[in-house]
């Protein structure tokens, strides 16, 4: 089986790479806050709206006309494996990795990222999955092979099929230049881990504002409890699962030996 | 309503899964089978990642055959030291198969085992299942009564050295053949997330010579040891057994199987199955056709270490 690193995956890099520590100056423009502080995943969780929210202090540049917020997952090694058909019949061949990719990568804007700002100015930013499109095309990258070029396209496809990957142009609403408030859906299958938030308050194209936060997205009660001990009691777990079932087992032969 | 599945890491709705258990269940009350080797494409086709179908469903076979093997027990239709044998060949094939499910699981192979498994093992029972009740429903109309099947001889393998007694089983043979067999199920039963009586009952029958009246029952003690084991490696080494899932099906799958085991006596047993054997080549059918076919997406992602 073909197993290799995506060379192509440098084009991705903008993503991943820690920006340029963005200057304090920028942090005291945004005072921000998030509908909740954590997201809870219950056993009946099926998904919810977040509402992102601030103010932007007009003071030192003036009003912004332009506000981007991004939400961001832990970051996950994912294989992407392509089907082809062998014998006759279609079975997994080719895989690719990409390696520390947000699981989950939300982009919240008031107008469509790419009239904001340049892309280049974007990938440094890391505003947008469509930068990871944009910069594949990017002459100055190495060039990747098709299959390379078709895996990133399909990896960014199933990624926002999922509702993993999002972008909204039309979700952030500004307030006389001086508030502002976004929604970011939220799918019901969403990565559990440590988020992050990330504000961008921007006058025609440059940086003015910058905040960021933390979002703490875990699965609760009964479901967590099983999840974690799936995971890190494994034979407990298997042990309590053969239990339950042996009890429902006899329970029943019990009850309809009865009738 | 929706529940979110904790292992399976999906959400689905809890009346489908309790119908589900319930459909199969009533079928396998019905037919006098573990139903496992319906439940488990059943769970694939809604979209449970057929690892987690495969662990899961072990589990649930557990608690399906503790309810119909204590009522051979109570019967004394057991032979223990059989089940006991065949159990200890079990415990090596279960372990040995989740190993190459896991081997198969890193290399983003094992839904191709499964489903391999599933359409060869579908297709062989399903035949020859459908060729006997037709010959069996043919003669009758005939009014010829039908001759009852003459295995080959087996004997040379049942002399083979290790010999014991059964003496519930009325037998005095070597412990090779039913270690054999015990392993080969238990590998299958990891791998299908079935109990596998379809193959021990047979093999029972015509490889052993057991008489009939002890073989359910031994075959539903050894699969409840089997399946427990199979449950409990594929915790351990994969972290595939939603036990949330299990608990709905087996809900819905031990009321199903009393009201299919009511039903199931007043129905012509070749008729049934026929029937039964329609479906499992419908289902063996199906899962060959999606191997097949060209898939809408060709591709699909994993995170590394883990999910389906």
């Amino acid at each position: 089986m073909m197993r290799f690193t995506l060379a192509a995956l440098l084009v991705l890099m903008p993503l991943l790479v820690s920006r340029p520590a963005l200057a304090t100056e920028f942090q005291n423009v945004l005072v921000t806050d998030v509908s909740k502080d954590q997201i809870s995943i219950r056993s009946n969780y099926s998904g919810e709206t977040l509402l992102l929210f601030g103010a932007i202090d007009t003071q030192p540049y003036g009003e912004a006309d332009g506000v981007v917020v991004v939400l961001r997952g832990p970051a996950q090694d994912i294989i992407l494996r392509k089907k082809n058909k062998q014998f006759g019949i279609w079975v997994n061949g080719p895989a690719y990795t990409f390696g520390d990719l947000p699981s989950f990568y939300a982009v919240a804007s008031s107008r469509p990222i790419a009239d904001l700002l340049p892309n280049a100015r974007r990938a440094e930013l890391g505003i947008g999955a469509d930068v990871l499109k944009a910069s594949n095309l990017d002459p100055k990258t190495p060039h990747p092979t098709p299959g390379e070029s078709e895996a990133v396209a399909a990896f960014l496809r199933l990624k926002q099929q999922a509702d993993l990957f999002a972008a909204q142009s039309d979700a952030v609403e500004i307030i006389h230049g001086k508030l502002f408030r976004a929604e970011i859906n939220l799918p019901a299958g969403m990565p559990v881990g440590a988020y992050t938030t990330e504000f961008f308050a921007f006058q025609k194209g440059t940086l003015i504002g910058y905040q960021k936060g933390e979002l703490p997205v875990d699965i609760v009660g009964a479901g967590h409890i099983l999840h974690e001990a799936a995971y890190n009691m494994s034979l407990l777990y298997g042990i309590f699962g053969v239990a339950v079932a042996v009890f429902m087992g006899w329970a029943v032969a019990i009850i309809f030996r009865r009738r | 309503m929706l529940i979110y599945l904790p292992i399976a890491e999906m959400s689905a709705n809890i009346m489908t899964l309790i119908g589900m258990g319930g459909l199969v269940g009533f079928m396998s009350g019905m037919f006098g089978v573990g139903g496992g080797f319906l439940m488990t494409p059943l769970l694939i086709f809604i979209g449970v990642p057929p690892a987690v179908a495969v662990a899961s469903e072990a589990n649930q076979i557990v608690a399906s055959s503790v309810s119909g093997g204590l009522a051979y027990w109570q019967r004394r239709a057991i032979d223990i030291p059989m089940g006991l044998i065949l159990m200890s060949g079990g415990l090596a094939g279960a372990y040995s198969g989740v190993q190459l499910f896991k081997l198969l699981r890193a290399m983003g192979q094992v839904d191709l085992l499964i489903s391999l498994s599933y359409v060869v093992f579908l297709g062989v029972i399903g035949t020859l299942m459908l060729r006997e009740s037709i010959q069996v429903i043919i003669a009758a109309r005939k009014g010829s009564p039908v001759q009852a099947r003459r295995p080959g001889q087996h004997s040379w393998i049942l002399r083979l050295p290790f010999r014991m007694r059964f003496r519930r089983s009325k037998l005095y043979i070597s412990v090779i053949p039913p270690l054999v067999i015990g392993y080969f199920v238990g590998v299958l039963s990891a791998i299908m997330g079935v109990g596998g009586g379809f193959i021990m009952v047979p093999a029972m029958i015509y490889i052993l010579r057991m008489p009939t009246n002890v073989v359910i029952g031994t075959s539903l003690f050894q699969i409840i040891f089997v399946t427990a084991s199979v449950t409990i490696f594929h915790a351990v080494e994969n972290q595939t057994v939603d036990i949330v899932l299990a608990g709905l099906l087996m809900i819905g799958g031990v009321l199903g199987a009393q009201l299919g085991a009511r039903l199931g006596q007043r129905l012509r047993g070749e008729q049934l199955r026929a029937l039964l054997a329609l479906i499992v080549l419908g289902v063996g059918v199906k899962l060959l056709l999606d191997l097949v076919n060209q898939p809408d997406e060709l591709f699909s992602l994993t995170r590394m270490g883990v999910g389906g």
